[in-house]
């Protein structure tokens, strides 16, 4: 029961957003994210978990904290 | 990026869009657009929804408008001299200070998600565009593995609903804004979409 009412409300999701000013309004919007300056601020660490590398740790030592 | 090793995630048509959405965003607001990025805008078009009508009006401006005269305008919303009209961070905005708790929140969530602030990039990661570059990431797959809509909704909930769509409104009204007014309304409507659609996930 609770399953397809989970289902239900996925599938009401894709139909919202489906229908949503999102996918039809706005044609052109990947191609001016593709020519964005930098390709992102963030980036995964390097392995599993969190790496304090020498860099992050002189940031978080200038930033107190 | 550092993670080229990770191979890509299939997602779902209305999720690829979304990241784009975001991407575009954060294209926009991250730092002066270059003479590229305003070539792109130029080509966009649209329809009349909220999103499609200020694609054409951004559009518009980034066709007639010179393009020294938009960075001009980015610098004065969002940098200034001294400060811009504008400061688009979370912890700005939730507690009226920058680099308070909502940004060491975020920090904590970044550190079990997996990443962390690029290298040379000086903000602090609780701007706009770092916030909006991690929502695309999230969505792609893009930091190791596919995150749920429920721990997308709830990054979006803690970071990014309490306070974005006021900034969103706040660049639509600023005294100095032309080009970016539209984009503050396509932020303001995306958002909006947002906030229902995972709403209806059923996840709370």
């Amino acid at each position: 029961m609770e399953d397809t009412n989970k289902k239900d409300a996925v599938a009401g999701r894709r139909d919202f957003l489906k229908g949503s000013a999102v996918s039809v309004a706005a044609v052109g919007v990947a191609a001016v994210a593709g020519k964005s300056a930098s390709a992102g601020e963030v980036e995964v660490v390097s392995g599993s978990g969190y790496r304090e590398t020498e860099h992050v740790k002189a940031f978080y030592a200038s930033a107190r904290f | 990026m550092t993670n080229a090793d990770v191979a890509p995630i299939e997602i779902a048509e209305e999720d690829a869009l979304r990241a784009d959405m975001y991407d575009f965003i954060a294209s926009l607001l991250r730092t002066e657009p270059s003479d590229e990025l305003i070539a792109q805008v130029a080509l966009l078009q649209g329809d009349k929804t909220p999103i499609g009508s200020a694609c054409l009006t951004l559009a518009h401006l980034a066709k007639t408008i010179d393009n020294g005269l938009i960075r001009n305008e980015y610098v004065s919303l969002f940098i200034g001299v001294g400060r811009g009209e504008i400061l688009p961070f979370a912890s700005y905005y939730l507690t009226g200070f920058l680099n308070d708790k909502p940004l060491a929140n975020l920090r904590s969530d970044m550190s079990a998600i997996g990443i962390r602030r690029a290298e040379g990039v000086k903000e602090p990661e609780d701007h706009i565009a770092s916030l909006f570059d991690m929502m695309s990431g999230l969505i792609r797959g893009r930091f190791g593995r596919r995150f749920s809509i429920a721990e997308q909704a709830t990054f979006f909930r803690k970071h990014i609903e309490p306070w974005a769509d006021l900034l969103m409104r706040d660049i639509e009204a600023a005294k100095t804004v032309v080009f970016f007014a539209p984009v503050g309304t396509i932020g303001r409507a995306f958002l909006e979409i947002e906030s229902q659609a995972f709403s209806m996930d059923g996840t709370g």
